[in-house]
C-alpha cells in the first residue's frame, strides 16, 4: 500500500514515482525530472532526499553505527556487577525471580545461580564499572553511556534480532536502518545509505537472516546492502570476466542511449529513473572497491584497529565503518556473531572480546580524532542478555535472557561517562529506569531529529511506526 | 481517496467557501476520513475506546451528531475548535483534517449523517450495464463500465496497442514468457485481427505455461518457500505442493474447489493424492527449529501466522491485527481471531519439535511421498503395458525414483484454543473458544458439532450463507491487478475500513458475480479480462490522460511496468536460447554469488549450484530460501515469502542494474544470444542487428538504434584483439539489448 503522502493531488507524480522507483540520485537530476513547485523536499546536496519536513527536531546525530554483538553477550560479564550474584553462586535460583517466566534452553531444569565469571573495576573520571573482559572499552568509560536496564520481548535469537531491528517479531517490517534512510534520505550518491557487514569468532555462530536489514514494506531502495569480505564486496559489483571498465562504460552508454531514444516515444518517467540507476550502478562499481580498499590507510591506523586488509574481521569492518561514515552512509550495522555462550563462557568471552574490544575502542577513538563522533551515534549491544542462572554446555555458561541486559551508546548527542537504569540484585529483571527496545528506537530517532510518534508509513491500513503501537519514551536522561 | 474527494469539491474563488458539488457518499468520502482520523480511539476496539464514544456505528455517532444540525453536533464543534485541548483529532497524534475534509464532514452531517455498511461486506449485486456514448469502442461488458467512467471524467480511452506490443503483453501476462518472433509476425499479418487475437488467447490459456505464470502469484499469496524461515532456515519438503498449484491452474480447477482442497483436502471423502498434497497449504508457514524454543509459544505464533495468511488470501482482511486487541478499524474482535484460529487447532504439527532437526531437509511430519501428476499418469501408462519388457521395467523404476516427500495436513484431536490476553501465550486466563467465523459476518449454517476446516472452506466460497461474495471480490480484484497492473480497489490486501474503496464499484461487483456465477471458473475470468478493449489499450500516457488520471485510476490506458523478477530471468534466458522449459519437479539452483549462505547455520550451508540444464529452468522453480532469497530475484522485488504478498513493489535500483549487467546468468544469456546472432543473423552488421531485434523485441531496429549499437560494436572491437573480437563485440550488443528498458518492461 502506498503512503498517504503520495496520494496528495499535485504531489502524486513525485512521491508515487519515487515510491515506485527505488533509486537515489542527485538533486539536480531530481529537479529536472520532477519539475518545481511541488513542495520542497528535504534535499541533501548529494544522494536522495528524505521525507519533506524531516528532520523535524534538532539534529544531534547524522548517522548511526550499530555494533551488534549477535548471540547475546552476557551483561553479567560485561557491564552489570551484582555482589549478590557471587554470594549465591551455586545455590538454587530463588523461585521468586523465575516463576512463570519464559525460559529458553533451561526449560524444565534445576535452576541455580552462576556468580560472575570475571571481576569488575571502576574506570575513568566517571568511575564506570566495567568487567575485566573489556580492557579497551574501559579506556573509553568517559565517552560511553551504559544502559543497564534494557528489556526486550523475545527470548530466541531470530525473533529477538527481528525485534531489535524492526520493533516487532513479525516478519516483513522495515528495519531501523531502512526507516532512517526513508526519513532522512542519503548523503551519498555513490554508496547505499544502509550498509551491513558481518564477522565471526566465538561459539558456533547463530544464523542471521537478511530479514534483519530488510526494507519490509518500505520501497526497496531503503534495503540494507551487505558488504562481503570475500569475492565481490557487493554482489555483482564486478564487471563480467574479460570486460574492462571502458568496455562496461560503452555498454552502459548504449543502454542509456537506447533508453533515451525510446523515451522520446513513450514518455515514461520510469525510464529517466532507470537511466539514473544505471549511472549510479556504474559509479558504485568504482566507489565500492575504492571504499573497501584500505591500502591507503597509514600503518598506525591499521595497527590501532588491528585490521589486516581483506581479512573480513570485526577489526577490518570497524575500519570500513569509519570509512563509510566519512562518506555519508546513514546507517552502518556491524554484526559480530559468536556471543551465544551457553557453556564455557569464559573461554568464549575471551575470544569474542579479544576480537571486538580493541577494534571498538579504535573506531570510537578514530571517529573522535576526526571530529566525526560528534554527529555519529554509536550503539553497542546484543539482541538480549544472559541468565543469572548457570547453564553448563561444556563448562559454566548462561542461557538466553530478555528481562534485563546492558547496552552502551556514544557520540551523537549522548552523555559520555554516564550510566542509566539498573537490574535487580541478581541481574534478572530490569527494575529501575527500564529502557525497552522501543525506547531505544525512540531515542535513536530523536537524536537523528525525528519525532518517533509522527514518523509513520501506512501499511495495511495502519500507521506503522518503528516504535510500534505501545508508548515509547525518549530516554532524555542520557542525552547531553 | 483524496483524489476521489477532490472530484466532488468545487472551490469557489469568489466567496472563498468550499462547496460540495455531488452528494456525499459515506463509503467513498466519509468512512475513510473517520477511519483514518477517529477510529483508533473511537472505533471498534472497546478496550481502547475513549470517552465511551464510537463513531464506526451510526448509533454510536448519535452521541455527538445531531443530523442536519451543525451547531448542535459536538463532532463538528470539536473538529473545528481552535482550542488544542478541545480539538479532534488531538493535535499531538499528528492527525489533522484539512479544510476540504472538514467541509465534507459538515455536508455529511447536514445531509443527515447516514451510515452505510462497509462496502466489502455487503453482498455484491449485479449492477446493470452503464450506458456509453461511444458504443463502437465496446468489445465486452467490462468496457461499458470502463468507458462510462472515462466519459464521465471527460476522458477518452487510449488508442489500441499496436500488434507487437499487444502480443508481447498477452504472452507475458498469460505465460510469463516472451512470444517467439513468428507468433508476433503471424498475428501482425492476420487480416482478421479479432479472430486472430481470440485464437491466440485460447492457445495461451491452454498452454502449460499459463499455470506456471499464475502459480507465481498464488505462491506469493500463500508464502510458498523451500525453507522453514526462522533461525536455521533449513530446507523442508514441499515442492509437490507447487506442482499441485501449477496443475490446478492448468486444469482450471474451480476456485471454490481449489480453496477446499488446500484448506481441508484431508477432510474430503477418500481424498485423492492431489487433494492430500494440496493440504500442504496449511504447512507453508514459517517454523522454528531453534534449540530452546518453547513449543507452546511457537504454537501460538503458528496459529497467528495462519490467520494472517488466511484472512489476507481469502478475505482481503487484516484479522491478524486482532491478535492482541480488537481491530482498530474493522469489526473484528480478538475473540474472532482466536475462534478463527481454532479451525486449525486439529493440525498435527507438534512433531517437528521432537524430530525437526538440523538436517537438510529437516523433517516436519506428517509428510507423504508422492509422484507428480504427470509422473503418476506416465506410470499408469507404463504399468498398463503388457507384456512388460525389461526396458519398460527400467522406465517404471526411473519414474518411481522421482517420488518426493511433501508435507500434508493430518487431523488430530483439536488442541484447546483460548483467547490469549494481549496475545500473551503464557496467560491461560482467557476463555476457551470453539471454531467460528467472525461474529459480524454471520454464522456457519447447518454445522453440527465442532466446525471444521472444511466448514470454513465451504463458508469462504458460499455466496448465499457465507462470505463467498467477499472472496470473489478479493480474487477478481487481484486478477484485474495481474492484467491491468493495478487493482480496481488499490488495496489488494485490505478491503477493510482503512483500505481504498474500489474506484469502479459496479465493475468490481459485476466481475465478482460473474466469477461465482460461472462456477468460480478462473480461465473464463481471465479470458473475459484480456478480451476486453480496455485490456487492449495502448499504455502510453498522453496529455489528458496523464493530467486528469496520472495514476491511471480510471484505466484510461494500459499499465506499463518492469516485468516481475521471474519473467526478467526467463526472458533473458529465452532470448539467449538457454531457457529450459521442464515442468514441475524439485527446485533448481542456478548460479548465485559464492558465500551468499555463509550466515546460515544449523547446519552450515553450502550452495551447490546445478551445473546441468537445471540451472536454466524458469524462475518459478528457483530454490526459495526465505532468509537469503536468490539475490537476482530479490533485486527485482520478489518477496521472501515470510508473509502473504499481494503486491510486489516495482523498484528501479542500481542494485537491479548491476544484476542485469553483471550476474553470470545474464552474462551467459547474452553470450549465448551473441552466438545466435553471429550464426543465424547473416553476415552483415545490418542483418545481424535486425535478427537481434526480432528475437529480443519482436520488431525491426530503427536507424537511430542501429547507430547506437554500431557505435558499441566499434568501441568494443577496439578493446579486444584477435578472434575473440567479433564475439566480444556482439556480446556487448547482446548485453545492451538485455539491459534496455524496453525488453524488461511489460507495455
Amino acid at each position: 500500500m502506498r503512503n498517504p503522502h503520495t496520494d496528495i493531488p499535485g504531489c502524486i507524480n513525485r512521491r508515487a514515482f519515487l515510491g515506485q522507483s527505488g533509486i537515489g540520485f542527485g538533486a539536480a537530476a531530481l529537479g529536472s525530472l520532477l519539475g518545481d513547485g511541488l513542495g520542497a523536499p528535504a534535499r541533501s546536496k548529494e544522494g536522495y532526499p528524505g521525507l519533506p519536513g524531516y528532520p523535524n527536531l534538532p539534529v544531534r546525530a547524522k548517522r548511526v553505527i550499530f555494533l551488534c554483538m549477535a548471540g547475546g553477550p552476557s551483561h553479567l560479564e560485561t557491564f552489570d556487577f551484582k555482589p549478590k550474584l557471587n554470594e549465591l553462586n551455586g545455590k538454587p535460583m530463588p523461585e521468586s525471580f523465575t516463576k512463570g517466566q519464559p525460559i529458553a534452553q533451561l526449560q524444565g531444569q534445576n535452576l541455580k545461580v552462576q556468580g560472575h565469571l570475571t571481576g569488575f573495576q571502576r574506570h575513568g573520571k566517571s568511575g564506570q564499572l566495567i568487567s575485566d573482559f573489556l580492557p579497551w572499552t574501559s579506556k573509553m568509560a568517559d565517552d560511553i553511556c551504559i544502559v543497564r536496564s534494557m528489556l526486550t520481548e523475545q527470548i530466541n535469537h531470530d525473533p529477538a534480532h527481528t525485534f531489535m531491528n524492526t520493533g516487532t517479531a513479525i516478519s516483513g517490517r522495515p528495519s531501523m536502518g531502512s526507516w532512517i534512510n526513508y526519513g532522512l534520505g542519503s548523503e551519498t550518491e555513490n554508496l547505499p545509505g544502509f550498509v551491513v557487514m558481518t564477522s565471526v569468532g566465538g561459539r558456533n555462530p547463530q544464523p542471521i537472516a537478511s530479514r534483519q536489514w530488510s526494507a519490509g514494506f518500505l520501497p526497496s531502495r531503503f534495503q540494507g546492502v551487505e558488504f562481503n569480505s570475500t569475492g565481490d564486496p557487493v554482489h555483482y559489483v564486478s564487471n563480467p570476466g574479460g570486460v574492462t571498465r571502458r568496455g562496461q562504460r560503452s555498454v552502459v552508454d548504449a543502454v542509456q542511449d537506447l533508453d533515451r531514444y525510446r523515451n522520446k516515444k513513450v514518455n515514461n518517467p520510469e525510464i529517466e529513473t532507470r537511466i539514473a540507476a544505471y549511472e549510479m550502478a556504474f559509479r558504485m562499481q568504482a566507489s565500492v572497491p575504492e571504499l573497501v580498499d584500505v591500502s591507503g590507510e597509514p600503518q598506525h591506523i591499521l595497527d590501532m584497529y588491528g585490521a589486516k586488509p581483506g581479512d573480513g574481521s570485526y577489526a577490518s569492518n570497524c575500519l570500513l565503518a569509519r570509512r563509510l561514515a566519512e562518506r555519508g552512509v546513514r546507517f552502518i550495522q556491524l554484526y559480530h556473531r559468536g556471543w551465544d555462550h551457553h557453556g564455557d563462557l569464559k573461554r568464549y568471552m575471551d575470544i569474542c572480546c579479544g576480537l571486538t574490544d580493541k577494534p571498538t575502542w579504535a573506531l570510537l577513538t578514530d571517529l573522535k580524532q576526526r571530529g566525526l563522533l560528534e554527529d555519529t551515534l554509536v550503539i553497542w549491544g546484543g539482541e538480549f542478555g544472559r541468565t543469572p542462572m548457570y547453564q553448563g554446555k561444556g563448562g559454566p555458561g548462561r542461557d538466553h535472557h530478555m528481562k534485563g541486559f546492558s547496552m552502551w551508546m556514544a557520540g551523537g548527542g549522548i552523555k559520555g561517562g554516564a550510566n542509566h537504569g539498573a537490574t535487580d540484585e541478581l541481574g534478572y529483571h530490569s527494575v529501575q529506569d527500564v529502557v525497552h527496545v522501543r525506547d531505544l528506537h525512540a531515542t535513536m530517532l530523536h537524536l537523528l531529529g525525528i519525532d518517533h510518534n509522527r514518523f509513520t508509513y501506512q501499511f495495511q491500513g495502519l500507521d506503522a511506526r518503528l516504535t510500534g503501537v505501545e508508548d515509547a519514551r525518549v530516554v532524555k536522561e542520557i542525552i547531553a | 481517496m483524496v483524489n476521489l474527494i477532490s472530484r466532488v469539491l468545487l472551490i469557489s474563488l469568489f466567496t472563498g467557501c468550499i462547496c460540495i458539488a455531488d452528494e456525499v457518499d459515506f463509503n467513498r468520502d466519509i468512512r475513510p476520513l473517520l477511519s483514518q482520523n477517529c477510529f483508533a480511539c473511537h472505533g471498534p476496539d472497546q478496550h481502547e475506546r475513549k470517552g465511551k464514544l464510537r463513531l464506526d456505528t451510526m448509533q454510536g455517532s448519535r452521541k455527538v451528531i445531531e443530523k442536519g444540525d451543525l451547531s448542535s453536533s459536538e463532532l463538528i464543534a470539536r473538529i473545528m475548535s481552535d482550542d488544542p485541548e478541545e480539538r479532534m483529532p488531538p493535535p499531538e497524534g499528528g492527525k489533522k483534517l484539512d479544510a476540504k475534509q472538514v467541509e465534507l464532514l459538515r455536508s455529511w452531517v447536514l445531509s443527515g449523517a447516514e451510515y452505510e455498511e462497509p462496502w466489502a461486506y455487503v453482498a455484491p449485486s449485479r449492477p446493470p450495464l452503464p450506458s456509453v456514448k461511444d458504443r463502437k469502442w465496446v468489445s465486452n461488458w467490462i468496457d461499458s463500465f470502463i468507458l462510462s467512467a472515462l466519459e464521465e471524467e471527460g476522458l477518452k480511452p487510449a488508442p489500441d496497442a499496436d500488434p507487437v506490443t499487444l502480443v508481447r503483453r498477452l504472452h507475458f501476462d498469460l505465460t510469463g514468457l516472451p512470444p517467439g518472433p513468428e507468433v508476433v509476425e503471424s498475428y501482425s499479418r492476420n487480416t482478421d485481427k479479432e479472430a486472430g487475437y481470440e485464437q491466440l488467447v485460447d492457445q495461451l490459456l491452454g498452454s502449460p505455461h499459463f499455470g506456471e505464470r499464475m502459480a507465481v502469484y498464488w505462491l506469493d499469496l500463500v508464502r510458498f518457500a523451500d525453507t522453514v524461515g526462522y533461525h536455521g532456515d533449513q530446507d523442508h519438503n514441499i515442492t509437490p505442493y507447487r506442482d499441485y498449484v501449477i496443475d490446478a491452474f492448468n486444469l482450471n480447477l474451480p476456485f471454490d474447489r481449489f480453496t477446499r482442497e488446500q484448506l481441508a483436502g484431508d477432510l474430503l471423502e477418500n481424498p485423492t493424492i492431489d487433494q492430500q498434497v494440496a493440504t500442504g497449504y496449511n504447512r507453508l508457514l514459517q517454523t522454528s527449529h531453534e534449540g530452546g524454543v518453547q513449543a507452546k509459544e511457537y504454537l501460538a505464533i503458528y496459529a497467528a501466522d495462519r490467520i494472517r495468511n488466511l484472512s489476507a488470501v481469502w478475505m482481503g482482511g487484516t484479522l491478524g491485527c486482532a491478535q492482541c486487541h480488537d481491530h482498530k478499524y474493522d469489526p473484528y474482535t480478538t475473540r474472532d481471531f482466536y475462534a478463527m484460529s481454532a479451525f486449525f487447532a486439529d493440525i498435527d504439527e507438534v512433531e517437528h519439535f521432537r524430530v525437526g532437526s538440523n538436517s537438510l531437509p529437516t523433517r516436519r511430519p506428517p509428510e507423504i511421498k508422492v509422484l507428480s501428476r504427470r509422473d503418476r499418469e506416465m506410470l499408469a501408462g507404463l504399468e498398463a503395458m503388457k507384456p512388460r519388457s525389461g526396458d519398460i521395467e527400467k522406465q517404471i523404476a526411473k519414474v518411481k525414483s522421482r517420488e518426493r516427500f511433501t508435507m500434508v495436513t493430518r487431523s488430530i484431536k483439536p488442541r484447546v484454543t483460548r483467547v490469549l490476553p494481549r496475545g500473551n501465550w503464557l496467560d491461560e486466563s482467557g476463555e476457551i473458544v470453539e471454531p467460528a467465523v467472525p461474529v459480524f459476518m454471520g454464522k456457519l449454517a447447518g454445522v453440527k458439532g465442532r466446525a471444521t476446516r472444511l466448514d470454513l472452506a465451504n463458508w469462504l466460497t458460499d455466496v448465499e450463507n457465507g462470505s463467498g461474495g467477499l472472496t470473489a471480490r478479493v480474487f477478481v480484484n487481484r486478477l484485474w491487478y495481474l492484467f491491468f497492473g493495478e487493482g480496481i480497489s488499490r488495496s489488494l490486501d485490505d478491503f477493510g475500513g482503512q483500505g481504498l474503496p474500489p474506484g469502479n464499484p459496479g465493475l468490481l461487483d459485476r466481475l465478482a458475480v460473474e466469477f461465482y456465477g460461472a462456477k468460480w471458473n478462473i480461465k473464463h475470468m481471465v479470458k473475459l479480462l484480456v478480451m476486453s478493449r480496455a485490456y487492449r489499450q495502448g499504455s502510453i500516457a498522453t496529455g489528458d490522460s496523464m493530467r486528469v488520471d496520472p495514476l491511471n485510476r480510471f484505466f484510461s490506458r494500459q499499465s506499463r511496468y518492469r516485468l516481475p523478477a521471474e519473467m526478467i530471468r526467463d526472458n533473458a534466458l529465452a532470448v539467449g536460447g538457454l531457457l529450459v522449459l521442464d515442468y514441475g519437479g524439485p527446485s533448481s539452483k542456478p548460479f548465485q554469488p559464492p558465500g551468499y549462505y555463509r550466515h546460515l547455520n544449523f547446519p552450515q550451508r553450502k550452495y551447490k549450484q546445478h551445473t546441468d540444464s537445471r540451472q536454466y529452468r524458469r524462475g518459478l522453480y528457483v530454490h526459495w530460501q526465505r532468509q537469503f532469497l536468490h539475490p537476482m530475484l530479490k533485486a527485482m522485488d520478489a518477496p521472501s515469502r515470510e508473509e502473504c504478498t499481494a503486491r510486489r513493489p516495482r523498484s528501479n535500483t542500481p542494485t537491479a542494474a548491476m544484476v542485469l549487467l553483471n550476474d553470470p546468468s545474464f552474462v551467459d544469456a547474452a553470450r549465448s544470444f551473441a552466438k545466435r546472432i553471429i550464426s543465424e543473423g547473416g553476415n552483415t552488421v545490418e542483418s545481424r542487428l535486425k535478427y537481434a531485434y526480432r528475437i529480443a523485441l519482436s520488431r525491426q531496429p530503427e536507424a537511430e538504434e542501429q547507430r547506437i549499437l554500431k557505435k558499441l560494436l566499434v568501441t568494443t572491437r577496439e578493446e579486444v584483439e584477435g578472434e575473440d573480437a567479433q564475439l566480444a563485440a556482439w556480446h556487448a550488443v547482446a548485453r545492451a539489448l538485455l539491459n534496455c528498458s524496453e525488453i524488461n518492461t511489460r507495455n
